[in-house]
This record gives structure tokens, sequence and C-alpha cells, in this order.
């Protein structure tokens, strides 16, 4: 058993997202794919006018310029999956931790609800829960069985779909085969109409992650701050046309 | 084990031989154990099982798979293998669970009692509600007198009622609703039947163009919201990405003419604010100056030169306000490139020079060639069979309005109304209302108590989409001849019936010649000889050798298309004879009384206002504005200034129609001389996660010149006044109003 972890961590993917802007539209398509696979609740009206909100990826609008040269710009931004991860080492309890693939996992079970974790994030996307999610019945239904319905008092935020990552190695693991590149595909990778998204491991130089990460367009949040981020970003907006 | 000696085996044998002949049993038996709750066949306990289907959120006909776990489907995701949305899906598709497990649905048939007033419904049996029907159908001294109007209806559903209506003697089905007319698809059709159309070919549902996104090096797209509700939006967003990163030729250049910078806008590189209702000037003066300068690649413009003959450049540069110089650059730009190509969008069919401006814009496709060109203007093969040949065709507004007449004249007996909400999306001025008070009985089909189904006398709610079956023609099309389709993922969760097996069963009971023209014993009997139509298809992506099979591979497909692209190259029948004219656009509403233009637009999450009864979009952010769960309006910072107000102040937008009160969002991408605000809230009814949030703006809309028949609803024509309340309401927001755009964590 301790032989099968250990070569597992050896071998083990850097899972990493790669978000090309000059694709992204804005559609919010990742963000309903969000909430339907990881079981999100909703916030309601009243709730959502004190500036609550429960998202794992949300879509940032920026102004640029004035009427009539001005400019929207849209940015997905999801939990960064830092390398050096501002939320980790504040956890008292190691409820947020760093796994063997690079991941910052989030125990929920471990939560106290101390939102220390929140607070060190300089990306600003965690989310706590106030309040008891609510799901009036029947759509208790659609919630997805293979991710924890949090409870209040618990800080929750994207995990790269880590149900998938462990659904798709379990699969390729029961037939024998190996991981291909792209066989892994978080929910809101996966529904992203202009395919914006792409999901894969940095540890494979050929992957397509790998290869846009290497684009002269890609930069990182906030790099300046040292986190490293597994979110990898290609700027968008370079246009060849004059007008 | 004791081995078994060579005599002891004759003997065994002996005694077994025995038995067989002369059938004694033996002993012992093997008996299976039952136990006392027997899992469905196809469930492993903790796999899921994937089954493929259509989205019914949009008219776009999408492919599914939907995740389906214990009985209960947990996720719908884009069907990889279908040719239109190529595995993708957006915010609405993906929010389909909402209205299976919807708490709001009806969980059985209703029947009003005491009139229409009280809204007291009673519970009534499925027997019962047929009866009824068949009784009054029987009772009918004249067939004719029956209507069915439907709005996003599966073509299945179409096909059967138009046999069964035409089978009654009553006219065919009307089909109108929001948001087809907020994207224009009947006056797109229109403007390719003008162009495209054989001098005797289809009157009803003309192919749609297809405008191909994906390849075109510059796109000029006049109003069309291609990335948010316009047509296919998730088959032009995938089109759009490919554009933009996928090309072989480098980046593509998309131009957003429009007077509001809507999410389309926001993605393009140039958003060019015109004036509303000058749009077709806009692509008249590019055409003049592409034909006068002879700008491209094509050689001579001299056949087209007619078109523009008495084009003034200068004028439309005073008349849009888009100075000569941009539109000389723009035209140089859109003539320069190989593939280049003009979207005529769907806004401009509310403006009363709709059709003369979307003329324009594909006489610039026309003008440079782009007609069946690689990232240019194509229009859709049709599918092999004649079953799904003649899909459904949207109605003109007229087609409604003279439904409403007819109901006014009490020449409607009965009316069927199936997944359109016309108390809602009709403004008052209608009449629709009004008019339902003169049908002796009203029949709604909704799964939920909305605004409509409140004044049925019947309600007998169909199944969801994803507990139903149907199938749907995808139009505007994919690369490829397709029929998505639909079938149950799930057992229905209550007592409802498809639409379909109700309107099969009226037509046996009502027996003689609608009997003969349906003789289906239910909707799946007819689905399956539909679908074997296109058995032996050798460009099919399966085929069988017999009709069950065919039939189980369709299921196990999600419907058919053809291995290899294949799209139709449009030939101009319909060149126009003489120059191309773009009148005046006439609004409602003296410019002195009321200054603004008022700019409605399709909500990207609630669409035109269906979507408001699911939780998940209501919280769906706007990504412009990132308002939630309400309606806000969208003023130019400007324009706020001069009147006084800020974000998050109420303000009464009063058009000559009616008037509404909405928090204003201070907003940088509108022109400062119109007002924006999205269509979709505003429920009096429809469920717990619409009702009472918002309002309607279609209650602004006022009719254009009496709205003059035929003409589609000028929902773009209205102008308006704001007036400040002196009241605040907290807009629910996702940007925190800080100024830096920067989240803070609450």
């Amino acid at each position: 058993m301790a032989q099968d972890v250990k070569s597992s961590a050896e071998a083990s993917p850097r899972w990493a997202m790669v978000v090309d802007l000059d694709r992204c539209t804005g559609c919010q398509a990742c963000v309903i794919a969000c909430h339907a696979e990881n079981n999100i609740p909703v916030v309601g009206e009243e709730q959502a006018a004190y500036g609550r909100w429960m998202h794992w990826i949300i879509i940032q609008r920026y102004w640029e310029g004035e009427y009539p040269n001005v400019k929207a710009r849209l940015m997905p931004v999801m939990c960064q999956q830092c390398t050096q991860a501002p939320c980790e080492p504040v956890c008292p309890v190691f409820a947020t931790y760093h796994n063997p693939e690079g991941l910052n996992a989030q125990i929920y079970n471990r939560c106290i609800g101390t939102r220390f974790c929140g607070s060190a994030c300089p990306y600003k996307v965690r989310t706590f829960n106030w309040f008891e999610p609510e799901f009036p019945a029947p759509l208790t239904e659609q919630l997805n069985p293979d991710v924890t319905v949090r409870s209040r008092g618990i800080m929750e935020k994207c995990t790269f779909c880590i149900q998938r990552i462990r659904r798709a190695e379990m699969d390729v693991k029961a037939e024998g085969r190996q991981l291909a590149d792209g066989q892994v595909q978080p929910a809101c990778v996966q529904t992203c109409p202009p395919s914006a998204l792409v999901f894969g491991d940095l540890n494979d130089p050929n992957s397509q992650a790998s290869q846009l990460a290497r684009s002269h367009r890609s930069f990182r949040l906030l790099d300046e701050l040292g986190t490293d981020p597994a979110v990898i970003y290609l700027k968008g907006g370079e246009t060849n046309v004059p007008g | 084990m004791k081995r078994l000696s060579r005599r002891d085996f004759l003997k065994t044998a002996a005694v077994a031989g025995v038995g067989v002949f002369t059938g004694i049993a033996p002993t012992v038996r093997r008996v299976a154990l039952e136990p006392f709750v027997r899992p469905p066949e196809e469930e492993l306990p903790g796999r899921a099982t994937w089954f493929a289907s259509t989205c019914r959120q949009c008219p776009a006909g999408c492919g599914i798979l939907v995740r389906v776990i214990n009985g209960r489907a947990r996720k719908i995701e884009g069907n990889p293998a279908h040719p239109l949305n190529r595995g993708k899906l957006c915010a609405r598709g993906q929010t389909g669970l909402q209205v299976l497990y919807n708490p709001d649905r009806l969980k059985n048939a209703v029947r009003q009692t005491g009139g229409r007033e009280p809204r007291q419904f009673k519970p009534i049996q499925w027997t019962e509600a047929l009866d009824q029907l068949v009784s009054t159908l029987n009772g009918l001294a004249d067939r004719s007198r029956v209507a069915f109007l439907g709005g996003l209806v599966p073509d299945h559903l179409v096909a059967l009622v138009s046999s069964f209506l035409k089978a009654l003697g009553a006219p065919p089905p009307v089909l109108f609703d929001l948001h087809t007319t907020l994207e224009g698809r009947a006056e797109a059709a229109d403007l390719a039947r003008r162009w495209f159309g054989k001098p005797q070919g289809q009157v009803q549902g003309f192919p749609l163009p297809m405008y191909d996104i994906a390849r075109a090096q510059v796109i000029f797209s006049f109003g069309a919201n291609l990335l948010e509700t316009w047509m296919s939006p998730v088959s032009q967003s995938y089109d759009y990405g490919l554009m933009r990163q996928g090309q072989a030729g480098g980046r593509g250049f998309l131009a957003q003419f429009e007077p509001r910078l809507s999410m389309t806008a926001a993605s393009a590189d140039k958003w060019i604010p015109v004036e509303p209702g000058t749009e077709g000037l806009i692509a008249l003066g590019l055409g003049r100056i592409i034909v006068e300068d002879n700008l491209g690649h094509v050689g001579s413009h001299r056949d087209h030169a007619y078109l523009y003959r008495n084009v003034s450049v200068s004028d439309i540069a005073q008349a849009s306000g888009v100075s000569i110089e941009t539109l000389r650059k723009l035209a140089n730009v859109f003539a320069d490139a190989d593939r280049s190509v003009a979207i005529p969008g769907g806004y401009l069919a509310g403006l009363s020079n709709g059709a003369q401006t979307m003329d324009t814009v594909m006489a610039l496709n026309v003008v440079m060639r782009r007609l069946g060109r690689e990232g240019g203007v194509f229009l859709p093969h049709q599918v092999p069979a004649e079953q799904f040949t003649s899909s459904a065709s949207i109605s003109p507004f007229s087609e409604a309005q003279s439904l409403i007449e007819r109901m006014k004249a009490g020449q409607v007996d009965v009316l069927f109304i199936h997944s359109t909400n016309p108390v809602y999306e009709l403004p008052g001025w209608a009449g629709f209302v009004e008019a339902l008070d003169k049908v002796r009985l009203v029949v709604s089909f909704s799964s939920f108590m909305d605004e409509t189904a409140i004044w049925a006398d019947l309600v007998l709610p169909d199944h969801t989409y994803l507990e139903g079956w149907g199938y749907q023609g995808v139009s505007p099309g994919a690369d490829r001849p397709a029929v998505s389709g639909q079938q149950p993922v799930v057992r229905p969760l209550y007592d409802t019936r498809s639409t379909a097996d109700v309107v099969l069963a009226l037509a046996a009971r009502l027996g003689g010649q609608v009997a003969q023209a349906l003789p289906w014993s239910d909707e799946v009997a007819f689905l399956e000889q539909s679908s074997t139509q296109l058995l032996g298809t050798s460009s099919g992506i399966y085929d069988a050798r017999t009709p069950d099979g065919f039939w189980s591979r369709w299921r196990q497909h999600g419907g058919w298309w053809t291995e290899k692209p294949l799209r139709d190259e449009p030939e101009v029948s319909g060149m126009p004879t003489g120059p191309l004219q773009v009148s005046p656009a006439a609004f409602v509403g003296d410019p002195q009384q009321y200054p603004f233009h008022l700019a409605l637009y399709p909500s990207l999450a609630l669409t035109d206002g269906r979507g408001a009864n699911q939780p998940w979009l209501q919280e769906m952010p706007d990504p412009m504005t990132t308002g939630r769960w309400n309606t806000w309006v969208e003023l130019n910072p400007v324009t706020a200034r001069s009147l006084g107000v800020h974000d998050n102040d109420v303000v009464k937008v009063i058009s000559p129609q009616g008037e509404l009160e909405a928090a204003v969002v201070v907003y940088p991408g509108i022109r400062p001389d119109a007002v924006a605000i999205p269509v979709g809230q505003g429920h009096s009814d429809y469920g717990r996660f619409a009702e009472r949030r918002g309002s309607n703006p279609l209650s602004l809309v006022a009719p254009l010149l009496g709205q003059a028949p035929g003409l589609p609803l000028q929902w773009a024509a209205t102008r308006v006044r704001v007036e400040g309340t002196g009241r605040r309401q907290e807009l629910a927001r996702l940007e925190s109003l800080d100024g830096a755009g920067r989240e803070k964590l609450r």
C-alpha cells in the first residue's frame, strides 16, 4: 500500500487550467456547470443584494475607457490552485492542504469556519456558508452524489472537480491504461462553448495545457505575490486588423 | 471429493436418461432468488448511465448527454458527437435539471372551476379531461373553430398537431413566442426566402441562412448577439472560439454595430454604437464605398453598382453619426479580407425598416461574393427524409394578430396553448387577455402555472423535456444535415402526460377522418416510424438492417446526422431589381417628450422570461452588469448625471404605452440617447423563483402606427423618458461598487 502511494506520487500529474481570454465570451456556462456539478446552493435575492454570492467560478468584468471608446474585459476567475498557497498555512485545523497532485484540497469535515483562509486568499475565490443550504424538494434530486453538500459554517471553493479527476483515474486504472491528455475535464471545461478553458497536466510537456502555457500570451494573476498559481491566463484582444 | 467411477457414471447417466425420457423432474431444481426490491436492469450501484437527448431550453436543438444515477438525472452535458454543439452547452442548457426538478411543477391535470377570474383549480383525472375535450370537439358545429397556439414546440408535435388540425378542417398551428420574436427568426427566414428562394419554392419553413463564423476573417454583425441568445448561441460560440484562435490565417476580426454594448459587442474588436434605425444606412454606405472604390479582390463591382446608385456617403455619415473616415476604414477592412461575412441580427426585425436593413446587410455578402464560400453564407442541406424536411416554421407576428382577431370575433371555440406564454410575452395592447374571454374552452399544456395557464379552463401538463419524447430539426443548421432526437432520461415524476399522446388519443376517440390521419397507437410508434424514414441512407453516421435496429441506434446517438459536412451554396434568385432603399426608421413617441430610445434586450439567463423559474439562472450574474434576480435600467454615465441619478436609484421609465420602475445601473456601454432594460423578469405567476420580481418591459412597447398589418412586432421602436423617484433599491449584483472592480470577501 505504502509502495503504491509513493510510486503514484512520483508519477503524479500537476493539474493546471489554461484560460484563453481571447476565446472567453463571458457567457456564464462554466458558472452554471459548476453549480450543477458541485452542488453549490443559491443565496437568493435578499442575500445577493447584501453582496453575498456562492460561486466557485465567477466572470469578473472590468471597464476600460469611456464611451464611445469603452471596452469591457471579461475574465473567469476560480481558485488558482497555488503552489505556494497563502490559504494553507493559516488554517488551524489543516482543513485546507496541499495534495500530491498539487491541488489545494479542502476537507469539509475538518473545517471549523475560522475563515482565515478566505482572508488570506489574494484572489477572493473562497466562499463561506453563512446559512444552511436550501434545496426545496425535489431540487434535491439533482444533487451530484459524488460531492458533499456543505453545511453551515464551512468554507468552500473550486476543487478542479477532484471527483471527476478521481473518476477518470479509477476508470483508466480498471482498464489498465494511462490517462490520456484531455480525458480529465472539470465541469467548466467540459461545457465551455468557445473552448476557452483547457485542463491538463503540466508535468506532461506535450499536453495541450502545457503547450498553451508556453504561449507568449500567458500570464498569471497577481504573479508578483509569488503564489505560483496553476491557472494560466492567455491574454486576449490583440487585433491585427486596423479599424 | 470421491472420484467418480465408470460404473457410477453409467448408473447416473441411465437414471438421468430415464428422467429425460419420462419427463420426471429432477429432485433438486434451480430456482432464482427473487429480491423484494428489484433494481432497474441498467442500474449498477454507484455507476452513472448516460442518455443522449435534446436540449429544449431554446429552439437551437443542441444534443445533450444526461448523467443518470439511481434513476435520477444529475447533470446535463453537451453531446460531443453532435455536430451542432460539439459537446458544449450554455448556462441555460446546464440548468435544464431545474425544469425537471422544479418545485413548482404541476403534478397533475387541473380544471378551473368557477370561471376564469377566481383561480380555483381542482385536480381532474386524465380520462375525465379527455372526455371533456372529446365531447367539446364533438359538440362543435364547425370544427374549423379550433386553434393551436404554440411556442417552443418540438418538431414531432408540430407535425402531429398539424395533421390533427388539418383532418379536423381547422387552420394550421400558429407558432409564435417572444424568444423567436427577439431573435427575428421569422424575419431571418423571410430574408433567406427573398434572396435565395426558388420561384415556386417552399412558402413555409424556408431554411435559415447560416454564417460560417469559424472560418471568417472579418465579421460585421449588425445587432446579432450571436454569443448570447440569437439562433444557435452554443454553436456560434464554438465557432467564435475557432475564429479567434483556431484559424490558420490568424485571428479573426469582429465588429458589432448596435446601440448598446452587448456581451457579444464586449467580445468584439470594435463596437460601433449606431443610432437605432440607421444600421441599414451604414450597410448601404459600406456597400457604396466598396462598389465606388472597387475594393476587394473579387473583380469588378460593375454588376452591383446599380444597388447603390443614389447613395450619398456623406448623408449617411451625418444620419448615422459614424464618420466618413470610419466608414471608409470599415469598408476597406471588410473588402480586403479574403473571407468576410455580414450578419443581420435579430433586433433589426424590431425596427420599422427591419426588412430593408436586413436586405442591405445581405447585399454586402452578395457584393463580396461570400455565398457558399468558406467563411461566408450557406444554406443547410436538407435531411433526406420527407418527415424532417418540413421543419417547423415560426409564424410572423401578423399570424398571431390574426388569431387574436379571430378569437375576439368569437370565431375560436377551442384554443390549445403549448410552450408559449402570450399573456406575459405580448404587450397588453395586442389584446390577448381580452380575446381569451371570447374563447369557450382554453386548454393549456404548460408544466407550470404561468400567466397564460391561469386563464385556461383545463391545464393538461406535458412532460418536461427530460421525461418526454420527440425530435427537433436543427435550424439554423450545423455544418451538416442533422435531426436531434429527444428521449426520456428519467421516468416522469408526476401524473403528467405527453401532449402528443393526448392528441393521438383525441384523434382515436373522434374517429373518422381524424383517426385515419393519425393512425399511431402512441407517440413512440410515430417517432419510430419517422426515424426509420432514414433507414438505408448511406450518408448517415450509422445505419441498420432492420427498423428496430435503426430506432435503437437513433436513441443511442440522440438523433441522426450525416458523417461528412454537407452545406448548400445559396443561389441568388431574388436580386433586387432597383437600388437598395432604407427608409428612416419610425419610432413611437415625440422626441421632445420622450428623449430616449428604449433598447430592450433578451436576458442572457432568462431569455424571454422562460428561464425565470429556475434558481440557477436567477442567481447567474448578467455578464455585463453583474445584476441578478431583478430588473434594472441601464443609463450612460452622462445621461445619469444629467438626470441626477446614481447606481441603485429607482427611476420611472415612461413610454407612450406604459411605465415601470427599476433600479439604475450606470452603464458606460450605451449611447447617451438610449435606455436599455433586460427582458425576462416581472412575472406575476410562474412559480416561487419568478413571481413578483422586477418588471416586464414589454409593457413599455407601444404599437407603431397602430401596428400596421404584416409588420413584425416593433419592439425596438419605442421612445421613453426617465424620471427619478427619489427612492433607492439595492440591486443584487456580483460586482462591488467600490470603483476598483475587485471583489471583496464578505
